[in-house]
């Protein structure tokens, strides 16, 4: 089965066989009954809707439930513009993509503010509310009698510089500005946009962490989702000529997300499949159309929980999210970590954090310094506010009062992926990875902020920015060599055993070349081989000169790393020095063992013991 | 003037059913942070069953109750086969797309069963033409029957959950579902609980919109719930203050704008509050800041 997948997923994205079908299709569209072309057109327009659908669903996570909306927007767009207005068709068409993306911008707006399923009750909205607004808004758009007369080839009054084209040089142009989306969509998901698409959809916090802004990035995924159902809904204007609101009614968006689903969320090769199921269905299959409704229902109901990875998990492998060809151009590189310049003003200061949840006081007037090169140790019993003071320090809480500086920049407040993009990043006690990305694709994911190249060059996959992902794939492998997971560098992650998670989770933070690091209990659930490789990477760190704050309750681990020690105890510093200094330190024997006047020594057996 | 006060008299009328439909979608919402995509169907489901019932010789309350029942039973098949096994997803909004997917299978099943058209509603307690006379202006007894019934609903309610164990251990399980598991509150009935209350209420605004309008149709729902949404993100998601006052605020603005200036502005406007909303006030007008755990 897995070797037929091989086969299948070779075969549907091998350039050759692509450029084969899109050969046959132009030269074979004119051996083809009138019927037969004008359907091949609306495979092409439903390849286009299911390929935006799989952006923004399959691959940023977000959902539209009323992708007819932004085809009407088009479509209503394009027509209006040329029946009306009298504009070209090279201007309308793009005039419909345009708007759109602006639909889809204006409805994911608020999307940094709330849920994210209020985007897709927006959607959901946006849909009804559109087919509502053109039905009763008969002057600019015919209402419910429709939009008719719009110039296209039927009319044969649809004009492209000088010619008129007829039903078959319409296919042709669908067919290849279809090809040239993908193409260009392609190119989009395998690369860090496509990544951090995923990342997104995967863990918000965690991409923010790295970097990736959340709102801007579903932003993002909408305006180029409601793009691409706008150009669609621009080019079946003129298909046919005519435009009613019942093409753009919920039951059309139920259509695109269902072909969407059963394609498989996440794969473009799965949504052509799909698209050509529910193209020739309901045409061959009359009973079919009775029941679609109810079919697609049970469809939207059940697939995501039976079948989450539609045709494409039955048939085809799993996609990837770096491109093939810049995986051979790597040149082997040997610096894991850049040695971090630095000067006196080189630290991050925390001053008199507190942070109150409701009347809980987690941490309470806490201060502390890193220094370039150095390694200091969070330590604490369970519930002591470690973890909260590098959520208040990473910027995923706003402390209650208190500043936090990095290199001489109040960071306090700022969102996490500006502090990310500041060069302080951290990892989390439960490792936040990509599940379904290679270690690779985690790894690559951690460079995110570091990439210059446009969105643009990105898109047309120039060679700028072919050259910029070659060089972080090599230094991703001189990671994976320091961690020690060369082996399993492209195997999904959901495959692998908890600590190479961790080592990944660790690594990942090094590929965004942080300046300051704070590894939220890295060694814990680690084999002792595991943790040698761990305790690598952290001298590694040290030596390049990075801050560390590492929070660790295993104390011989923590005892052969770090040079200050800082122990919190409800929420308050009790120790700040050394380690010896803190194995003999009365309050954090007290804190540790609860025992004020015991008569068990200042030793360190009670911190031995101590780790969870 | 008159019309001014009819207007109003409708919107604070409908806009309590809004109210009623946002208390419905906040009850899920404070058990699971889901709610349900198709309740427009339920609505409608509920409307159309009560309808036929009483059409074929039912007595009224029998056909409601009957409706309603039917509704139980299909808000414990939801929450059992759509949402539950897609919140155990991670990191996905399955069960939007499949609570989804459930109205639009009732959706179908009600045009195969009842044909696409709208069916007569018929007169539960006033007809559309009895009236009474407020201040010099006729108002109908409809809007203000149902206004009085949505009220008494919105109080009960919050009397039920405010006063009562189940309403305290609802209540805990929205504060934090494993600790409330820890401690004994059967959460798995508590968030079962809460979907059929939210369909019951959901059928019961179904009905009651049904009756102003006068008549239901198998679409008729889906944007009801959308101003229901308006309604909940308005007042604040999970206040149940602020669903009412939300869906008066909406209700009153949608027969404004409807009255004033143009039926398709009446549409558009729901989707700007709500986009004008988030914008300005997430919270909404009574909600609370969300803290989100790490």
């Amino acid at each position: 089965m897995s070797a037929f997948r091989g086969f299948l997923t070779r075969l549907m994205t091998h350039p050759a066989t692509i450029l084969a079908a899109i050969a046959v299709l132009f030269f074979g569209a004119p051996f083809l009954s009138n019927g037969t072309v004008q359907i091949l057109g609306f495979l092409m327009l439903n390849i286009l809707l299911a390929q935006s659908m799989n952006l923004l669903t399959g691959i940023a996570g977000q959902i539209s439930l009323g992708h007819a909306g932004f085809y009407g927007m088009g479509a209503y767009a394009s027509g209006i513009l040329m029946k009306t207005v009298g504009l070209p068709f090279l201007v309308t068409v793009p005039a419909a993509a345009m708007i759109g993306a602006l639909t889809g911008y204006l409805v994911s707006f608020p999307a940094g503010r709330v849920r994210e399923f209020y985007l897709a009750m927006m959607t959901l909205a946006f849909g009804l509310i559109f087919r509502e607004v053109v039905r009763e808004w008969d002057g600019l758009t015919g209402g419910a009698v429709g939009l008719s007369g719009v110039p296209s080839t039927t009319l044969r009054n649809l004009t492209l510089f000088g010619f008129t084209l007829d039903a078959l040089d319409y296919f042709r142009l669908v067919l290849i500005v279809t090809a040239i989306v993908m193409w260009l969509v392609h190119n989009f998901i395998q690369s860090r946009f496509g990544r951090a698409f995923y990342a997104i959809h995967a863990s918000e916090v965690a991409a923010g962490c790295l970097g990736i802004p959340r709102a801007g990035t579903k932003r993002m995924a909408y305006t180029l989702g409601a793009g691409m159902a706008g150009l669609a809904g621009g080019l079946y204007a003129h298909m046919i000529g005519y435009l009613g609101p019942e093409s753009f009614d919920l039951a059309r968006s139920i259509e695109i997300l269902v072909t969407t689903v059963v394609g498989g969320l996440g794969s473009m090769a799965g949504q052509i499949l799909s698209a050509i199921v529910f193209t020739f269905l309901p045409e061959k299959l009359q009973v079919f159309a009775q029941y679609q409704f109810i079919v697609y229902g049970l469809i939207l109901a059940f697939t995501l929980i039976l079948l989450p990875r539609g045709l494409a998990g039955l048939l085809l492998l799993p996609p990837r999210f770096i491109k093939p060809a810049s995986l051979k151009h790597v040149t082997p590189a040997d610096v894991a970590i850049q040695p971090v310049r630095s000067d006196f003003d080189s630290t991050l200061v925390v001053e008199g954090v507190t942070m109150r949840f409701g009347g809980l006081t987690a941490v309470d007037d806490v201060s502390l310094e890193l220094h370039p090169g150095r390694i200091t140790a969070l330590i604490g019993p369970n519930g002591s506010g470690k973890s909260t003071l590098v959520n208040v320090i990473s910027g995923i809480y706003q402390p209650t009062a208190g500043t936090v500086r990095f290199f001489g920049q109040a960071i306090t407040g700022l969102a996490d992926h500006r502090i990310a993009a500041a060069g302080l990043l951290r990892t989390f006690q439960d490792p936040r990875l990509v599940p379904r990305f290679t270690v690779r694709e985690n790894l690559l994911l951690g460079a995110h902020r570091r990439y210059r190249a446009s969105a643009l060059a990105t898109t047309l996959n120039l060679p700028s920015a072919a050259r910029e992902e070659a060089a972080f794939l090599a230094t991703v492998d001189a990671v994976t060599r320091m961690a020690g997971i060369v082996d399993v560098a492209d195997q999904p992650l959901e495959s692998l055993p908890y600590g190479y998670r961790r080592l990944v989770e660790v690594g990942r933070a090094l590929l965004a070349q942080p300046r300051a690091i704070l590894l939220d209990e890295p060694a814990a659930g680690l084999s002792e081989a595991e943790m040698t490789l761990l305790a690598r990477m952290i001298r590694a760190m040290k030596e390049a000169g990075l801050m560390v704050l590492l929070i660790e309750h295993h104390m011989d681990f923590v005892a052969e790393l770090v040079d200050d020690v800082v122990v919190l105890d409800s929420g308050r510093v009790i120790y700040h020095g050394d380690i010896q200094g803190m194995r003999q330190s009365p309050a954090v024997i007290e804190a540790y063992l609860g025992a004020p006047d015991t008569d068990a020594g200042p030793g360190d057996s009670g911190l031995e013991t101590a780790h969870a | 003037m008159e019309d001014f006060l009819t207007l109003l008299l409708a919107g604070i009328s409908v806009g309590a059913i809004y109210g009623l439909i946002a208390i419905g979608l906040n009850l899920t919402f404070w058990t699971t942070k889901t709610m349900n995509f198709g309740q427009g169907s339920v609505m409608m489901l509920c409307a159309m069953l009560t309808a036929t019932l009483i059409a074929r010789g039912w007595s009224q309350a029998l056909a409601i109750l009957a409706a309603l029942g039917v509704v139980v039973v299909l808000m414990v098949f939801t929450e059992t086969y759509t949402v539950r096994p897609a919140l155990k997803i991670e990191g996905s909004m399955g069960w939007a797309v499949s609570t989804l997917g459930v109205g639009i299978v009732l959706q179908g099943l009600a045009a195969l069963w009842f044909g696409s058209q709208a069916l007569a509603f018929p007169d539960v307690i006033f007809s559309a033409i009895d009236d009474v006379v407020v201040f010099g202006v006729h108002v109908s007894l409809q809007y203000i029957a149902v206004l009085v019934l949505a009220l008494a609903l919105v109080v009960a309610f919050e009397l039920l959950v405010r006063g009562t164990v189940w309403g305290r251990a609802m209540r805990a399980v929205s504060m934090d579902a494993d600790l409330a598991s820890v401690i004994g509150i059967p959460v798995r009935m508590i968030v079962l609980g809460s979907y059929i209350a939210s369909g019951v209420l959901a059928g019961i605004s179904g009905i009651l919109v049904a009756q102003i309008g006068g008549t239901v149709d198998p679409a008729f729902g889906f944007e009801l719930v959308i101003f229901g949404f308006v309604a909940a993100v308005l007042g604040g998601m999970g206040s149940t203050t602020g669903a009412l006052a939300g869906g008066i605020v909406a209700g009153v603005l949608q027969q404004m704008v409807g009255g004033y200036i143009s039926s398709a502005a009446q549409h558009g406007m729901a989707f700007g509050l709500l986009i004008l909303i988030l914008v300005v006030r997430p919270q909404g007008l009574f909600g609370q800041r969300e803290i989100v755990k790490v």
